[in-house]
């Protein structure tokens, strides 16, 4: 018998196992009054420094919603929610670890445990996928506030919200950019090179780079894709520096772009013009960690922190977030803090955090440019979900500091253009 | 060891092992909480998968730190036939499992003349070879991998909306089917050569076990156990990509519940499962939503301090060893 | 393509090879002694990294300066390394070749943890060194500064581990490695062996990451962009020989960036991988490896 109890033991381990992880989750409660909203981000591995950043934006945010910043732009009064009766904006955060699996069992854990009315997330786009795939299943809305890839809005759901422009849109803005600025200097761009990382994103933002530039009759000298953190990056520049186009484009996260202005300058190679797809090209460790080398780049964004007289609210939201993050907002955490500025209306006419109300809400979502800090015309939703006034800007970072320089309306400062010089 | 007492052993474990299939089979109908159940889910998949590891890499003695290959090979197969020949899933896994078992003999056959860490370090490359080829093979969407569109909600095709619990029981029964290829396996004379093979390679080719060919069967059950699971995976999770399904962290998370819970036993990786994904996944809810790390040196630590205190895996507490005797790698 | 690009992808790749050997070396060191394969060696160089990084900052002490001192405290914590954890897994009596790679497996996740605890996620880097931005002309080849002396720096530690081993405490690291038991019988403390042979393979990588840091980037999880070129330099070369982890060093470099070259730069590790298993289907212990 007693032999049968010991080999038993396992099997009761097992269950004690399982049933005591479960004894060790309770369900957070909530205050009555708070509308509580998922926030779904990678905080830790290799991304973890965009994540945190996420948070920073997302936290600023939910303060001027909150509070009593009296920032002039939609719901910057503060006092909460007007429609909910003044109710306040929580966060609930979780950790994608930049993993599809874990991205979407922690959204389960957002709308089962701690019932958030909508989830806004996640910076990748595989972690995009399987979030908004299961808040379709649970008719709970998505917002993609920082998410690029064309592919997520043409799934064909019906919950899925993306405030964000597109590679398509911004790959748009750029050769825009080419022919306004070649019909304004009388120095067109004749060829360009592109280099991106094999993702995803790098992929996505190629390939549509690739028919523009086809369409607007640019020679594509190169088109090179490489593995992401690499330990080098030197042979890719010596590419870049044999095909020596008018411009090279990249499409990269922070850690190859060091490495890439790094390997172009050791190999002897100054292009003339850089006209990055955001991402690294943003980051601010990537200018303290190339220094003069990132002087006049130029990158998409959608974003312009010098669009202070057609955006009021851009120094107060930018103070407030420099106060918690010590860094200026960026395109990314622009995007980030918009996304939930966006959400917050919708709650707000919903009057409701009814999940039906909200789609319906968030579908007639009508936003105009300067009631936001993004230099977009707007925000109003497609069918797909997909904003379509949200136009991108060029911008350059002339020594040390972005300025914009398309479209010429909001334009801070003429470009320093050294194509056909 | 007389026969009767092993007879007898294996038919108390058995017992156990249906005792313990009737209690995870009513295990989730109380709990109310969708993400636990998801947590069970999730927990009972690696205990499947790790239970695959253990037949190459417990009882085989093979450390194979590349069997996430099998299950992207699994994950990727089923997927491709659901999504674009309509072939639903349940078919799909079994082919999944056949071609994984089929890449584990194309692996097997190179690696296994090397040994110890050698082995181990191929598997490795070998599996990293894969993820790197896939993410640059358009004919399965390279990078940006594949999502499973939900149609309606079907057995056939394993597609249950937002219900977990059909799941539970798909997970459930993947698990009790490897479960007993194990116990098959450990009684039947494959088992034997294994732990002769473990034990010494150099005796066992004295008594005459063909060594190579023993090595391939393990391979092979193994990685069309692993690629089953693989096939389960992309069902549950919607979405197959290179990263998530191929790489190295989840051939390390395949391997780690056998190794915790005890290589080489039956009930190791189970009770090695149910530790660890827990302890995995609640940290990362918990302490990730600060992205200070601490998650992770959790992780890590927890790992370290269970391998160091436990060599014999967590079985042990409760009086089990291993079918094999010592050493596990042989000696380079 | 010309000859002159050739020349200059060739030598950029034996630069880089010389750094991979040298990441190689401390573990092939380390494998040969003891039959321990350190899966926390990426963390290892993370480590060295981000103490380059950070004497930087504050003490504004060029890389260069700082190549003893990182590697003295790197040698500390490969004995420390050995002394809290590997010692005990290799006194595990069971499961021993498994314990020790999950043991070090768990401390590489616990180091990028504790990195990203303290340094936080950002991606840092060392811009205003003594050889940051300065090329270096060789006819028509432009080399960097800072991968020219990086390069050299692990020539010359190669050197040193050469010569370490034809000392008196090379041969005691010889007869351990022979015969782990017998020489206690000679007075040699195996443990004490060890410990030295961790320290010495931590210095090594140490190096290589002080030198590396001059040039990359850093951040918690850069280990990992190393590590795996490691183990198969290792395994390439030879577990255990410091010659095979020297020349697969070399061999990965110039394979890497020929591939990059001539295939794809999104394939260039696969080119690595092939011949790593080209040249395993023949010599299954590497190109120097014992039996």
């Amino acid at each position: 018998m007693r032999k049968i109890a010991r080999g038993a033991l396992p099997a009761v381990a097992l269950l004690g196992g399982m049933l005591g992880a479960f004894a060790m989750v309770m369900p957070v409660a909530a205050a009555p009054p708070d509308v509580v909203i998922g926030a779904i981000f990678p905080l830790s591995g290799n991304a973890a420094a965009i994540g945190h950043d996420a948070q920073m934006a997302l936290d600023t945010e939910a303060d001027i919603i909150n509070g009593h910043d009296n920032v002039p732009m939609l719901l910057g009064k503060g006092g909460g929610l007007p429609g909910l009766g003044g109710a306040k904006i929580k966060l609930v955060f979780a950790d994608s670890q930049n993993n599809p699996q874990i991205a979407r069992s922690e959204a389960e854990r957002l709308i089962t445990e701690d019932h958030v009315v909508a989830i806004i997330g996640s910076y990748t786009s595989a972690t995009a996928v399987t979030i908004s795939q299961l808040c379709e299943r649970y008719e709970i809305p998505y917002i993609s506030a920082d998410n690029s890839a064309p592919s997520l809005s043409q799934q064909g759901l019906q919950w899925f919200f993306r405030t964000s422009p597109t590679d398509v849109d911004f790959s748009k803005a750029m050769f825009a950019f080419f022919a306004s600025i070649g019909k304004q200097t009388g120095r067109p761009v004749h060829s360009i090179a592109i280099i991106h990382e094999n993702s995803v994103f790098g992929t996505s933002s190629a390939t549509v780079q690739e028919a523009l530039a086809k369409a607007a009759g640019i020679k594509v000298l190169a088109d090179i894709s490489y593995q992401a953190n690499s330990p080098s990056l030197s042979v890719e520049a010596e590419r870049l520096r044999a095909a020596n186009a008018d411009v090279v484009m990249p499409s990269s996260y922070t850690s190859d772009a060091i490495l890439l202005v790094r390997s172009m300058h050791d190999v002897g190679y100054t292009p003339k013009a850089i006209v990055a797809q955001d991402a690294g090209f943003v980051d601010p460790n990537f200018y303290t960690a190339v220094g003069p080398l990132g002087n006049d780049a130029m990158s998409r964004s959608s974003f312009a922190i010098d669009a202070t007289k057609a955006r009021p609210a851009i120094p107060q939201v930018n103070a407030l977030f420099q106060a918690r993050d010590h860094k200026d907002l960026n395109d990314l955490t622009g995007r980030e803090l918009t996304a939930l500025q966006v959400l917050a209306d919708a709650i707000n006419r919903a009057k409701s955090t009814n999940n039906t109300a909200l789609q319906a809400a968030l579908r007639a979502t009508d936003i105009p440019g300067d009631q936001t800090i993004m230099p977009w015309s707007g925000i109003k939703f497609d069918s797909t979900g997909q904003n379509i006034e949200g136009t991108p800007v060029i911008q350059q970072h002339q020594n040390g500091v972005w300025h914009t320089v398309y479209p010429l309306d909001v334009a801070t400062a003429p470009a320093v253009w050294n194509v056909g010089k | 060891m007389g026969d009767n007492a092993l007879t007898r052993r294996r038919r108390r474990e058995l017992i156990i092992g249906a005792v313990l299939l009737v209690a995870l089979a009513v295990l989730p109908l109380p709990i109310s909480s969708v993400y636990l159940r998801g947590l069970i889910v999730l927990t009972l998949l690696y205990a499947g998968l790790s239970q695959g590891w253990n037949i190459l890499g417990g009882y085989c003695g093979q450390i194979s730190l590349g069997h996430a290959l099998y299950f992207g090979v699994g994950a990727y197969t089923s997927t491709m036939l659901y999504v674009n020949l309509g072939v639903p899933p349940t078919l799909g896994m079994f082919a999944g499992g056949a071609l994984a078992g089929l890449a584990a003999l194309l692996v097997g056959w190179p690696c296994f003349r090397l040994s110890g860490h050698y082995y181990a370090i191929a598997t490795l490359v070998v599996s990293q070879m894969f993820l790197l080829l896939v993410s640059n093979w358009n004919f399965v969407n390279a990078s940006m991998g594949i999502t499973i569109p939900f149609h309606t909600q079907s057995w056939l095709d394993l597609e249950f909306r937002t219900a977990v619990l059909p799941f539970h029981y798909v997970m459930l029964a993947y698990v009790a089917v490897v479960w007993i290829i194990a116990w098959f396996v450990e009684g039947s004379r494959w088992g034997f050569y294994w732990r002769a093979v473990k034990d010494d390679g150099a005796a066992a080719s004295s008594l005459a076990v063909r060594i190579f060919p023993s090595k391939m069967a393990a391979a092979a059950i193994s990685g069309a156990i692993t690629g089953v699971g693989g096939a389960l995976y992309a069902q549950y999770i919607g979405f197959v990509d290179p990263d998530s399904t191929l790489g190295l962290s989840l051939s390390v998370l395949i391997a780690l519940p056998a190794v915790v819970g005890g290589v080489g036993t039956l009930w190791g990786p189970l009770l090695g499962a149910a530790v660890l994904i827990p302890v995995q996944q609640l940290s990362a809810a918990w302490l990730g939503g600060s992205g200070d790390g601490a998650d992770l040196m959790i992780y890590g630590a927890l790992i370290v301090v269970l391998a160091l205190a436990r060599p014999q895996g967590l079985v042990s507490l409760f009086g089990i060893r291993s079918q094999a005797g010592g050493g596990v790698v042989d000696r380079a | 393509m010309t000859t002159g690009l050739i020349i200059q992808v060739v030598l950029g790749g034996l630069l880089m090879g010389f750094v991979y050997a040298l990441v190689a070396a401390g573990l092939s060191l380390i494998f040969g002694l003891m039959n321990v394969v350190n899966f926390a060696h990426g963390e290892l160089l993370m480590l060295a990294m981000y103490g380059t990084y950070v004497i930087h900052e504050n003490l504004h002490l060029d890389p260069l300066v700082q190549l003893p001192l990182i590697a003295v405290v790197m040698f500390g914590v490969g004995v420390a390394i050995y002394r809290l954890l590997i010692a005990r897994a290799l006194d595990v009596q069971f499961n021993t070749g498994m314990v020790q790679i999950f043991v070090t497996f768990g401390l590489g996740i616990f180091l990028v943890g504790a990195a990203q605890l303290t340094f936080g996620s950002d991606f840092r880097s060392i811009s205003n060194g003594f050889l940051s931005n300065q090329t270096f002309m060789l006819g028509p080849v432009i080399l960097p500064m800072s991968q020219v002396l990086a390069g050299l720096v692990c020539l010359l530690a190669f050197g040193v581990l050469a010569l370490i081993s034809r000392t008196e405490f090379g041969r005691a690291l010889e007869a351990t490695r022979e015969d782990r038991d017998a020489v206690a019988l000679i007075g040699i403390d195996r443990n004490r062996v060890f410990s030295i042979g961790w320290g010495i393979g931590a210095a090594a990588v140490g190096i290589a990451g002080v030198m590396l840091a001059s040039f990359y980037y850093i951040s918690p999880t850069v280990g990992d962009n190393f590590a795996l070129i490691a183990y198969v330099t290792v395994a390439l070369g030879g577990f255990g020989s410091l010659l095979g982890a020297l020349i697969a060093g070399l061999l990965v470099g110039v394979v890497e960036a020929l591939t990059a070259l001539v295939i794809d730069p999104s394939l260039k590790q696969i080119g690595i991988f092939a011949i790593y298993v080209v040249v395993l289907m023949f010599r299954p212990r590497g190109l120097l490896g014992r039996l």
